[in-house]
């Protein structure tokens, strides 16, 4: 996929692949360092983790493109808080639900929300627009022992 | 041995872009003659070769990844693992105190990692025991400098490019931070000062990069400076790559240009060799296929007014070996032969018509008789019972 980096040139974008095992946590976040401290509770708490800051205004995101995101592919939970006023936070929020939706997704997001994103959120599981990292950590380590009692109950 | 694929995808992926890449080279070998082949094979190495020189030069450049990764935490939650990453830095007093420091803190796991910085020049000639020495002479004097203190410090060498060899640990020593320390400039036997940028753009866990002077204290560059350390050394090292990608290609094309000269001169030595050949058969007397003869007891009459036993014809043309047949009536009732221990010929002719095959396998005039006693006149003189075989 090609996407634009910078201002003048075009690169290729192919974000690599997992290189370690279940269960994988896909975290998107605009803000790095916050994307880290999440991360790091996530590691801590025994999850293999990937950072993504999402789209960022200069090129097409790979998972909106016909290529798809290996990451979002392989990852047992997403942790999404893009942040909803762009367009383009949106678009991702969607191709996720679309193209993966058996990945339990989590969203952190305002409690007033507008009907358009309120029914994009639909069936996601939802975090507070101030969740702390730890809060994070908490509720993924919850929904991801929800997800695999459901896996053992459905064996 | 290191694996060149991330993962199974990736392995599955560049199985059958091989695959595809093959079926016009069997094609053009299968179709045409073997220089096309040749040509072929040389098109798809040069695209195959574009390809990997792109996703190199990707990775050469230090271009802005969009995910990081990390795995899970090893050990208890209390517990902190540091990766240090230095190879000329490391006997700096400002990097060795930093190592008792972290290392003295409680529950804290440290490691540090030299690599050894082999180039592939090195490699390709086994220069490469000073490299490694110096590298370990390095680790150990912090090692010992850390263990006179009490303190527990891992060591580890890498042979590996050192941002291949990060990756490794990462899945070995899963650090929970990683300390990239550098000169400001990068020194033969250095790191370059872009490492930290690459490994922070790469793994989701802090980074943190020193750059170290001597007898000066460590400092920790700013933004701008990270990516000016990334803009001067990527495009160092890309110049580098794309420099040994020409020679690369300069070499590979050389060298099938080479074959494809090889395989045309040597079709046309084939071709020149089949005409002279063809042109050789073409000047030789014509030989039969089958040759109808009959042996005649009495049946010829000798200078001296007798009769005597013979073959009808006592000539042979053959081809050397090319097998002949020979139909032979041998109206008499006994057996005879047409026997030529020169040319390895041993023929029974018994009584009846019967095919026989004649058979020399190199070239030459020989004497063949007929080993049957008989007219014993007759087997001494050729024409009757004795006569030439010519093979050409």
């Amino acid at each position: 996929m090609r996407v634009s980096a910078g201002r003048t040139r075009a690169v290729d974008i192919d974000p690599q692949p997992w290189r370690w095992g279940h269960p994988r946590v896909l975290i998107e976040h605009p803000d790095e360092a916050a994307g880290l401290a999440i991360a790091s509770g996530l590691r801590f708490a025994g999850y293999a983790v990937a950072v993504c800051p999402g789209p960022r205004g200069h090129g097409q995101c790979p998972l909106t493109g016909p290529a798809g995101c290996a990451p979002a592919h392989d990852a047992d939970l997403v942790v999404c808080s893009l942040g909803y006023e762009r367009e383009a936070a949106r678009e991702v929020l969607r191709e996720l639900r679309t193209r993966y939706p058996d990945t339990p997704l989590m969203v952190e997001a305002p409690s007033d929300i507008d009907a358009d994103l309120r029914e994009l959120l639909d069936g996601c599981h939802q975090l507070p627009a101030s969740a702390t990292p730890e809060q994070i950590v908490a509720a993924v380590q919850s929904l991801s022992g929800h997800a695999a009692e459901e896996d053992h109950a459905g064996a | 041995m290191r694996s060149p694929f991330h993962s199974e995808q990736e392995a599955f992926r560049f199985l059958l872009l091989l695959t595809l890449a093959l079926i016009p080279v069997v094609l053009a070998a299968a179709l045409g003659p073997t220089w096309l082949a040749l040509v072929v094979l040389a098109v798809v190495l040069g695209v195959l070769a574009l390809r990997v020189a792109r996703l190199r030069m990707r990775k050469v450049r230090g271009l802005a990844l969009p995910v990081k990764m990390a795995p899970p935490h090893m050990g208890s939650a209390a517990e902190r693992r540091v990766l240090v990453v230095a190879n000329d830095t490391l006997g700096d007093e400002a990097l060795l105190s930093e190592v008792e420091r972290l290392a003295s803190v409680p529950d804290t796991h440290l490691l540090l990692l030299v690599p050894a910085l082999i180039s592939p020049g090195a490699r390709l000639t086994g220069a490469i025991d000073g490299l490694l020495d110096q590298a370990r002479a390095r680790l150990k004097t912090a090692l010992d400098r850390a263990g006179g203190h009490g303190l527990v410090v891992a060591g580890e060498i890498s042979e590996a490019d050192p941002l291949e060899a990060i990756e490794d640990t990462f899945a070995t020593f899963a650090p929970d931070e990683v300390i990239v320390s550098t000169r400001s400039e990068r020194a033969a036997s250095g790191l370059e000062p872009r490492l930290a940028g690459l490994v922070r753009e790469r793994f989701a866990v802090p980074v943190r990069h020193l750059v170290l002077e001597p007898d000066s204290a460590a400092q920790e560059p700013d933004e701008d400076t990270e990516a000016r350390y990334r803009q001067e050394f990527g495009e160092v090292a890309a110049r580098k790559f794309g420099l040994k990608t020409l020679v690369g290609a300069g070499i590979l094309a050389a060298v099938l240009l080479s074959m494809v000269a090889l395989v045309q001169s040597s079709e046309r030595d084939e071709a020149r060799a089949a005409s002279q050949a063809a042109e050789q058969a073409a000047a030789l007397p014509p030989v039969a296929k089958l040759v109808v003869l009959k042996v005649i007891p009495e049946g010829k009459l000798g200078p001296e007014g007798e009769k005597h036993d013979a073959f009808t014809t006592t000539e042979f043309a053959v081809r050397a070996g090319q097998p002949q047949q020979l139909r032979i009536d041998n109206t008499d009732t006994v057996p005879h032969s047409i026997t030529s221990p020169g040319a390895g010929v041993n023929i029974v002719v018994m009584p009846g018509t019967h095919t026989y095959t004649l058979l020399v396998r190199h070239a030459g005039v020989f004497l063949w008789f007929c080993a049957f006693r008989c007219d014993e006149w007759a087997m001494q003189h050729p024409g009757y019972m004795s006569g030439y075989i010519t093979a050409s």
